[in-house]
């Protein structure tokens, strides 16, 4: 019979491991500090869903919380410099499309791509994960989904003013996502990620959100495929 | 609702089919590539039974590619059934068949021990290896080969390649319990697994495939070609038959010579058109008709509304329930591929 690959034996307290975890433990934490801001600003630009949209952005400042408290446990400091400049672009994207009223742009950036990239990156850790990690990163993929819901359904009720604009924006942004995981793939790989597994974790979930969103398949496969092969 | 979890020969041809569908950005792309794009739904299909009853499906590719294997991603390959299942299940889908080598890798990597893929469980009482059908077929071919070359079932020789695998192991009690042939040769790798066969059938004679292959009027090839066999026409019987239920068919090609009728085995034919593109990119003959009878068993049970994983786990089909679903595939309208002669 056939074996699956013995799964990497994975030492939390190596200073490769941990080296790689400062890294990936800041992303994360970083990825939850925007999000929160992100939502506070959709907030605005959502009068009507400001309620919900505010409980949101409190649930990310949850997770963040919780993600330092795994850095902590693993006595990572994490690398916030090194983070800030990873979402650097994404971030400018969100606050130029802010600025000047896209609202659609700023949806997609925020509910569509940094959900999806988070659900995928969270999915694929929690089967390496040390036992504390994996608790926290459990309670707070499904959060994740639901925040992903948030834009979905917003973006599925008003698909067709929303459709030319999402597929500019994903244009815009998808290959950034692919950048930001070239930048990480060896830490991911470090921590028991493998890239390729992060990338169709990514496209699934961010393919399904398209798809209730009123995109046909051949939509999707052409969206969240754009700039990969470039990558 | 049926479904269909499939994938596509090869790197060329998923190439070329990315194209014909005007998918470009998958078009163009290599291996790696592959091993990170989602699976998804590209087919819808419409199948209408003999009887009138109208059943709706969904073909699911994989994005799988036999490459895989053979670059030993063990993991890509997993990855990419379990995906694929998962998709299946989230649209709903009551029961898919997995095709090609999704279901060699189900069994052969156990992942009927990871059933949990992100935010879904797997249930697989949804899934079915469809190796039952495709066992009776095979069987149903061996019998209208016999008949179509005025051969006695009692005087001939069948050779089964790859016996102990779960096909391999149920078209071997099916010839013993129902066609009654009067030699059996049992071939394949594993000599434990051959002796316990033996045992079970309480016949068959264990023989190396070069032994094999000369005594054999019929020759049922249910392993996958191992790289570097070749066999020699001149070897072989005069005239001798030889069902290609190995995946994928390649023996028709290797193998042109007068007397020497090749077969693909395990596809069925259905009486009535099936609107849809799968078959015509899996390159059947006759795409409208033609498919893998281990896709047909997911309609079958469909049609039937037994919505359960028929075929499951290894080397439990038995002669029964080769009957059972035998039954249905005739009163559905579909036929075993028959050689022309």
């Amino acid at each position: 019979m056939l074996q699956l690959e013995a799964s990497l034996e994975l030492d939390f307290q190596s200073e490769a491991y941990k080296d790689a975890y400062s890294r990936i433990n800041a992303i994360v934490i970083e990825g939850e500090q925007e999000a929160y801001d992100n939502y506070l600003q959709l907030a605005e630009m959502l009068p009507d869903h400001q309620a919900e949209l505010v409980k949101l952005s409190k649930m990310e400042l949850k997770h963040m919380k919780g993600f330092q408290a795994c850095g902590r446990n693993l006595s990572v400091t994490p690398d916030m410099a090194f983070a800030k400049d990873f979402f650097q672009q994404l971030h400018q994207n969100f606050q130029d499309a802010a600025a000047t009223g896209k609202l659609v742009t700023c949806l997609l950036i925020q509910a569509l791509i940094i959900e999806c990239f988070a659900i995928a990156a969270y999915n694929i850790y929690i089967p390496v994960a040390d036992d504390f990690a994996r608790k926290i990163t459990e309670g707070v993929v499904k959060d994740e989904y639901l925040h992903r819901n948030f834009g979905e359904v917003w973006l599925q009720a008003n698909f067709a003013e929303a459709k030319a604009e999402l597929e500019a924006a994903n244009k815009q942004n998808l290959p950034l996502v692919w950048k930001m995981l070239n930048r990480v793939a060896d830490d991911a790989r470090q921590l028991g990620m493998e890239k390729e597994a992060l990338v169709e974790d990514f496209m699934i979930a961010y393919g399904e959100a398209l798809s209730s969103i009123g995109f046909s398949t051949p939509e999707i496969m052409r969206m969240s495929a754009h700039g990969l092969a470039a990558a | 609702m049926f479904g269909l979890i499939g994938h596509l020969t090869n790197l060329d041809h998923a190439q070329r089919v990315a194209r014909d569908l005007g998918y470009p950005e998958y078009a163009d792309q290599g291996v790696e590539f592959w091993a990170s794009a989602p699976p998804q739904i590209v087919d819808e299909i419409t199948v209408t039974s003999v009887t009138g009853q109208v059943i709706e499906g969904k073909y699911v590719e994989s994005c799988f590619l036999p490459e895989m294997l053979a670059a030993r991603r063990f993991k890509t390959a997993a990855r990419k059934v379990l995906n694929a299942m998962a998709h299946a299940q989230k649209n709903g889908i009551n029961i898919s068949a997995l095709g090609g080598f999704t279901s060699i890798i189900f069994e052969n990597f156990e992942l009927a021990k990871l059933p949990q893929v992100r935010d879904v469980t797997l249930d697989f009482s949804r899934f079915t290896t469809g190796n039952t059908h495709t066992a009776y077929i095979i069987c149903r071919q061996v019998e209208d080969s016999l008949r179509q070359l005025n051969l006695d079932p009692a005087r001939t020789t069948v050779a089964v390649v790859g016996a102990t695998g779960d096909i391999g192991s149920a078209v071997c009690r099916w010839l013993d319990a129902r066609l009654g042939v009067g030699e059996l040769i049992l071939t394949a790798r594993n000599r434990e697994r051959l002796e316990n066969l033996q045992a079970e059938l309480g016949r068959g004679k264990i023989l190396d495939l070069e032994a094999a292959l000369p005594e054999a009027d019929v020759i049922v090839w249910v392993a996958s070609m191992p790289k570097g066999v070749e066999i020699e026409a001149s070897s072989l019987r005069h005239p001798c038959v030889l069902i290609d239920g190995g995946y994928p068919k390649n023996l028709g090609s290797k193998l042109q010579r007068e007397g020497i009728h090749v077969l693909n085995g395990g596809i069925v034919e259905h009486s009535l058109d099936i609107p849809w593109h799968i078959m015509g990119i899996a390159q059947m003959e006759n795409p409208a008709r033609q498919m893998f009878a281990c896709f047909a068993e997911a309609m079958l049970l469909d049609f039937e509304g037994w919505h359960t994983n028929f075929s499951w786990g290894r080397n439990q089909i038995t002669v029964a329930k080769m009957d059972q679903i035998g039954e249905a595939s005739v009163r559905h309208g579909f036929r075993p591929l028959t050689l022309s002669l």
